[in-house]
């Protein structure tokens, strides 16, 4: 065999298998859910299959506490504030009439500037070494450790960073341990592993009999994880597969992962709007780099749902995946991403805002009257 | 944002490099992949500016197939098997 399967083939393999009922498998990752979205993999898999999106947008379970706090500081301390472009529209819990987003406080005169990398931070501070920048970072592994990188080579004096890094697996292990996991299959995300090693998804296999395969970002490799998983599940022979070896190594990324040692700890972190998740944040090894050492703390104490989602808003659950986006009472309604209700519906790696981009209507606003069961 | 994408190394400098992807060049930085020899033409994935890890290509993609494989090479091997190509 000269090339790799293609993704006809490993159709053809999933429609052969002798699936006997419903089996779930659960991604955790929005690239994943974008590229089963955008190829429309659910409508083409038996039907005995459900794709379920699970904890895969940093944004959306970056404090609420700490977007008000870069908020805040963009506002009164007259900092340049650089955040990744998706923090930037996500709501905090504010009256609609006050500034309740970065965006917001851009338009009301802050100094708030989207970045694509940490090296755009780093030249920015460089290029007015006066003024102070906070360098907001949220985001999983893969965007955390070019963050360590960036601390590792040193960084401007008048730079500083407000992290809200989180590592993937634990909000996993949460959802294993609650007894009722949701999922019968798991698709580990395929960068996380790419820096962090396929290892750290051992435990899903082990410790909870759960079918893992490690997948890349094609149709092919998702669906060779689809395949993976469901051959597992039903041959009862269970190991952790690669679906992605063009990246994915044993060990991951060493020196991504020495930096990410080097720069950073791992500690217990707040999950907006789920809780704290042991073992499952990034915090800055040094103080030195720490914003919060230098710039006032925010008050919150007029900010009854600080910490929360939006009132209405079911992110939450979508992020667990114990619900589907358009389960939620305002998907589509008063929710869309020109007009966002909560994270997910911003975040290109929110499901909400991967569904509804790919075509997922609301369903149709009640017919039926009230009282009537449908049929 | 934790979009992926893999670029060519079209130049090397230092610990950076431009890197091409469909026409669009990129500055790149080599910074995690320092214990990894790099050459111009390597086609490295990228996530928010830097390089994660060198790409290489591969036969399998799944496990799977390496099973299949050894049990369709063993039933060759026996007197009975008979179709394996
Ligand atoms: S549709 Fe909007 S309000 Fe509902 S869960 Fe998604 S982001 Fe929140």
């Amino acid at each position: 065999m000269s090339a790799t399967r293609s993704a006809r083939d490993w159709l053809e393999r999933i429609h052969a298998l002798p699936l006997r009922g419903r089996v779930r498998i659960m991604n955790v990752c929005g690239g994943h859910e974008r590229s089963i979205t955008r190829a429309g993999l659910r409508t083409l898999l038996p039907a005995e299959i459900e794709l379920i999106p699970g904890p895969g947008c940093p944004v959306c379970v970056c404090p609420e506490e700490d977007i008000h706090q870069a908020i805040h500081w963009a506002l009164t301390a007259g900092v340049t504030l650089v955040a990744f472009g998706d923090m930037l529209r996500v709501p905090i819990d504010r009256p609609r009439r006050e500034i309740r987003s970065l965006e917001q406080a851009r338009a009301a005169g802050a100094d708030v500037r989207p970045v694509a990398s940490p090296t755009e931070a780093v030249r920015i501070a460089a290029a007015a070494p006066e003024r102070p920048v906070v360098f907001f970072a949220a985001g999983f592994e893969t965007t955390i450790a070019p963050v360590a990188a960036m601390l590792a080579e040193g960084i401007p004096d008048n730079l500083s960073v407000l992290l809200s890094g989180r590592l993937t697996w634990p909000a996993v292990a949460m959802l294993l341990a609650s007894g009722e996991p949701g999922f019968d299959c798991l698709i580990a995300p395929g960068h996380v592993a790419t820096v962090m090693g396929p290892e750290e998804w051992a435990f899903v296999v082990r410790e909870h009999r759960i079918p893992t395969a490690v997948a890349g970002f094609t149709p092919e490799s998702l669906l060779a994880a689809i395949y993976s998983t469901l051959r597992q599940h039903l041959e009862g022979r269970l190991f952790l597969d690669n679906c992605y070896p063009e990246v994915v190594r044993p060990g991951g990324n060493p020196e991504a992962r020495a930096l990410l040692r080097r720069t950073l700890e791992v500690v217990d972190a707040p999950w907006r709007g789920i809780g704290i998740l042991p073992a499952s944040g990034f915090a800055l090894a040094a103080h030195s780099w720490d914003a919060r050492r230098r710039h006032p703390p925010a008050d919150h104490r007029d900010r009854p749902r600080a910490g929360g989602m939006p009132a209405g808003c079911d992110c939450a659950r979508v992020v667990l995946g114990r619900i589907y986006p358009d389960a939620c009472k305002l998907y589509g309604r008063t929710c869309t991403p020109r007009t966002p209700v909560g994270p997910c519906m911003v975040s290109d790696e929110g499901a909400c805002r991967i569904w509804w981009t790919g075509g997922v209507r609301a369903p149709a606003p009640a017919e039926i009257p009230a009282g009537v069961q449908a049929p | 944002m934790c979009l992926g994408i893999p670029m060519r190394i079209v130049e090397i400098h230092g610990v950076n490099a431009r890197c091409e992807a469909k026409g669009v060049s990129r500055e790149v930085s080599l910074f995690m992949l320092q214990d990894e020899p790099l050459q111009v033409g390597d086609p490295v994935l990228v996530h928010v500016g830097y390089a994660i890890q060198k790409m290489t290509p591969q036969e399998a993609r799944s496990t799977w197939e390496l099973f299949d494989r050894a049990l369709a090479a063993e039933e060759a091997a026996a007197p009975s098997g008979g179709e394996h190509v």
